[in-house]
């Protein structure tokens, strides 16, 4: 039986084949405004240690207390412990929702399919639903696909 | 049914997915080197020190540049970009899935939101483009993307910050804030990473994103079901203490790279123009590794749904043939291997 692929719209190649190309040009530009409009190998890739008319060596101090970047610093700690919680707390929740919908699966003990063809098993697969499990609506069998072949592992 | 469920990315998107995916791992190595070097001492000395570190970073920033503008361009100049706009816009179903989640989670409800299902199965019909998670991460990479981009090249351009605050060490601040602001991306990859690896009914990994929709089938046998079938899959015998251990290990990556961005405070300006002096004691290091090794994890998981789409389309090339030559004859399902 084969398969039917749907019908879905892709991206055109030449939209990709332009706008990558684009891209790159763009990257190049605004590399090379980042370089300083270098044209030798030489200015490339290096951090000067000092910049006209000083900068260095000038009061530690004085830019040691900009409030505006004390301010960004502060903010973007209390976004990252904020973030990071509301993170944590998704992760769990996830953790805590895999665990309920895998005691919903059959267990372990059927190689497990990796193939959407619905083929009758031929031997009847064992349903080991989980008495656990919330009820979930008794599922319909559809003649459950049983892929011979396995996925090998 | 089947683990590939519903397809969702196109050919583009899927291989755009891997190489932002692979760019963004090789910035984390690189970028959280330097800024945890007290933790993370040998993956500076692993990509050449710190000249080397530095280079690799600002290389893997460059494709970023590259990739973020190709994106962005792709969203606005294509039709099929621009008709996605409307999907990624958050709205109450989002909420009501986040709220649903939690009640499921404490048994109080019997299935997850619509927008919150990973695994479609029969219900696919009802499950939008990105579930609130998706979504969430759309934005916060959108975000935390541009700010990076932006911040970065700053600090990469001799003049770019010094023309704003003359001091090398206004200058530190700004590495600083760049460095603080990829943390909370650097969490999110991590629960990216244990959420499309270890659903169960995906688990090790989710191949939506890998294997574009145009090689999914959508047929099922009948349609009218009242639940997304997933109790006709089998569970894989490893994945109970895979999952325990993975979220362990990602619990205690986040944990620590969120400690380890407090003490790595760096402005004002200590002692030393470093980013770091955070204690460095063992349980920090070991945890920060533990990130580390979450990301690596990652990049398996991500190269492993690269391998499973070569090993479908492969399958499906068979079937094709199998089928020509069967005159629609009944097709043996061919081994993955």
């Amino acid at each position: 039986m084969s398969r039917s692929l749907p019908e879905t719209r892709d991206y055109s190649g030449l939209a990709i084949a332009v706008n990558a190309l684009v891209a790159i040009a763009v990257t190049a530009v605004v590399v090379w405004w980042a370089s300083g409009f270098a044209y030798n190998a030489e200015t490339l890739f290096r951090v000067a240690p000092t910049v006209e008319a000083g900068g260095i060596g000038a009061d530690w101090r004085a830019g040691n207390t900009i409030p505006a970047l004390d301010f960004l610093i502060a903010f973007i700690h209390a976004a990252d412990v904020l973030m990071g919680l509301g993170i944590l707390v998704m992760l769990f929740v996830h953790w805590g929702a895999f665990r309920r919908l895998a005691s919903r699966m059959r267990q372990p003990g059927e190689t497990a399919r990796y193939d959407s063809d619905a083929d009758a098993v031929a031997d009847g697969g064992r349903t080991a639903a989980d008495a656990t499990a919330a009820a979930d609506g008794s599922v319909d069998t559809d003649g459950s696909p049983g892929d011979r072949g396995g996925d090998g592992r | 049914m089947t683990n590939l469920d519903h397809g969702k990315f196109t050919r583009m998107t899927t291989t755009f997915h891997t190489l932002l995916a692979l760019d963004v791992f090789i910035l984390f190595f690189s970028g959280y080197g330097l800024m945890f070097n007290d933790e993370l001492w040998w993956l500076v000395t692993l990509m050449g020190g710190s000249t080397g570190v530095t280079a690799v970073h600002r290389i893997a920033g460059l494709a970023l540049v590259a990739l973020i503008v190709f994106w962005v361009l792709m969203m606005l100049t294509t039709s099929t970009g621009r008709g996605n706009f409307r999907e990624i816009l958050m709205g109450p179903d989002d909420v009501a899935a986040a709220i649903q989640d939690f009640k499921f989670v404490l048994g109080m409800a019997d299935e997850r939101h619509p927008n919150a299902r990973q695994f479609a199965g029969y219900k696919s019909d009802d499950v939008p483009l990105l579930s609130y998670i998706g979504k969430g991460v759309i934005y916060i990479f959108s975000i935390e993307l541009t700010l990076l981009t932006i911040s970065g090249l700053l600090i990469w351009s001799k003049t770019g910050v010094m023309q704003y605050f003359a001091t090398k060490t206004a200058a530190m601040a700004f590495v600083v804030f760049h460095g603080l602001l990829g943390v909370i991306m650097l969490m999110g990859v991590m629960f990216h990473i244990f959420e499309h690896g270890f659903h169960p009914a995906f688990y090790p990994v989710e191949v939506k994103a890998f294997i574009p929709r145009k090689l999914i089938p959508e047929e099922h046998a009948d349609t009218d079901h009242d639940s997304t079938g997933i109790s006709q899959l089998t569970l894989a015998p490893s994945w109970g203490w895979a999952t325990n251990v993975m979220g362990v290990l990602t619990v205690i990556g986040i944990v620590s790279v969120l400690v380890g961005s407090i003490f790595d405070e760096g402005y004002p300006v200590p002692r030393e123009l470093v980013v770091g002096g955070g204690p460095t004691d063992l349980l920090l290091t070991v945890g920060i590794n533990v990130g580390i090794l979450v990301l690596f994890i990652g990049m398996a998981l991500q190269m492993y749904g690269n391998l499973l789409r070569v090993r479908w389309q492969k399958q499906l090339e068979q079937e094709a043939r199998a089928t020509a030559t069967t005159d629609g004859g009944q097709v043996n399902q061919p081994n993955d291997d």
